[in-house]
């Protein structure tokens, strides 16, 4: 299927990250947010986002007004019989995305795909509460999203092949790189890489080393981009910790963390948002 | 920091992310391919683990596991599809197969 007009439903970072992401690739997308100051917002950063694309050369301050002009805010369901792919990044809260599609479900033709953006619930719980919860998938982006090039797409146990193309499909058509995961916890990039985080961690204490001097020779070695600690604080150590809970959970002690960063939050470190984590940030 | 802990701290963290990507390929995650791709798109890694593991030798990454099990613990156990490959003398790269055919 052939998605000639998108829309994302709820105009936070991730939400307002991703309508840039397709309206850049030329498709008109709606941006529908409940709340209007959340929208101006979401308008913002879109519009700082193509700022800084017209600073770098990459695109003339023509196309990228052009470009802005594909997206419309709005905050009800205004033309949304033939929108082709509804894609909701609400907050990360299972009974609100549930909600949310829902609600959706019915303003959008029966042969419309929907997709959830989450990095982390299961997508056949986020479609529970659908009609029709084969045309669900999830999509997961990474943080930023204008930047970030893979997008996984999740197949939950009720999601149909068909709309596992399509999803795919879609991504491909906005440039970005779509890997196809079966849903489990974590999905696959952070269940992976969470993998090597915990038993940095472990390694940390085994052998008496510093978190610094660990990053210092991960990033030296090319083995990784930069060292699992500045990661961590880039995710934000909270969220970090959320994600290692999961994957301890489902999947045994490997994902153990040993209350390496739990200290870190209950002190209000929380990574770079927070100025302070591992490392100390200004600005 | 001594070159051995080096050693260790680097072999600790690959291992383990190498690991990790096996049993999604055990659980039909994803493909082998798939995986790589995902993990230098999504993780910004320059070589996939796979991929990474195929280009040191699958043989020399089996002693090197059997190894910190011994020292480390059982996290460390070596998958079953690694010694099959290593048993069919697929042993990456310079075999001309291993997770990745070459």
């Amino acid at each position: 299927m052939y998605v000639f007009k998108a829309a994302v439903l709820g105009a936070g970072t991730m939400g307002a990250e991703i309508a840039q992401v397709i309206s850049l690739s030329g498709l008109p997308v709606v941006l529908k947010d409940v709340d209007q100051a959340q929208l101006d917002r979401g308008m913002a950063h879109i519009r700082d986002i193509y700022a800084r694309r017209v600073q770098r050369g990459r695109i003339s301050e023509r196309e990228a007004e052009d470009r802005i002009a594909l997206v419309t805010p709005q905050t009800d369901y205004r033309g949304f019989a033939d929108v082709d792919l509804v894609l909701e990044a609400v907050p990360e809260k299972l009974a609100l995305k549930q909600a949310v599609l829902a609600e959706v479900e019915g303003q959008v033709a029966k042969t419309a795909l929907l997709a959830t953006n989450t990095s982390a619930l299961p997508v056949t719980e986020v479609g529970a509460k659908l009609q029709k919860p084969q045309r669900l998938v999830g999509m997961h982006f990474f943080f930023p999203a204008s930047v970030m090039k893979l997008v996984e797409v999740i197949a939950g146990e009720q999601t149909d092949e068909e709309s596992v193309d399509s999803a795919v499909e879609f991504v491909e058509g906005i440039r970005r790189i779509a890997v196809r995961v079966r849903e489990c916890p974590g999905f696959l990039v952070n269940r992976v890489l969470m993998a090597g985080l915990a038993e940095v961690f472990r390694a940390e204490r085994d052998l008496g080393l510093g978190p610094k001097e660990i990053d210092a020779l991960i990033a030296a070695s090319g083995l990784a981009p930069m060292g699992p600690y500045a990661l961590a604080d880039a995710l934000g150590l909270d969220i970090a910790q959320e994600v290692s809970e999961t994957l301890k959970e489902a999947y045994g002690e490997r994902f153990d963390l040993g209350g390496r960063i739990s200290g870190l939050i209950a002190d209000g470190k929380r990574g770079a948002k927070s100025g302070e984590g591992f490392y100390t940030y200004t600005g | 920091m001594t070159k051995d802990q080096e050693t260790e701290l680097l072999d600790r963290f690959s291992l383990a992310v190498f690991l990790e990507a096996v049993r999604c390929l055990d659980e039909n995650v994803s493909t082998a391919r798939e995986i790589d791709i995902a993990m230098r798109a999504g993780a910004g890694l320059p070589v996939g683990p796979l991929e990474r593991a195929d280009r040191i030798g699958l043989d020399k990454v089996l002693a090197r596991l059997e190894q910190l099990e011994a020292e480390r613990g059982e996290r460390f156990h070596p998958p079953d599809r690694l010694r099959a490959l290593v048993a069919a003398g697929r042993t990456g790269v310079e075999a001309g197969r291993g997770f990745l055919d070459y």
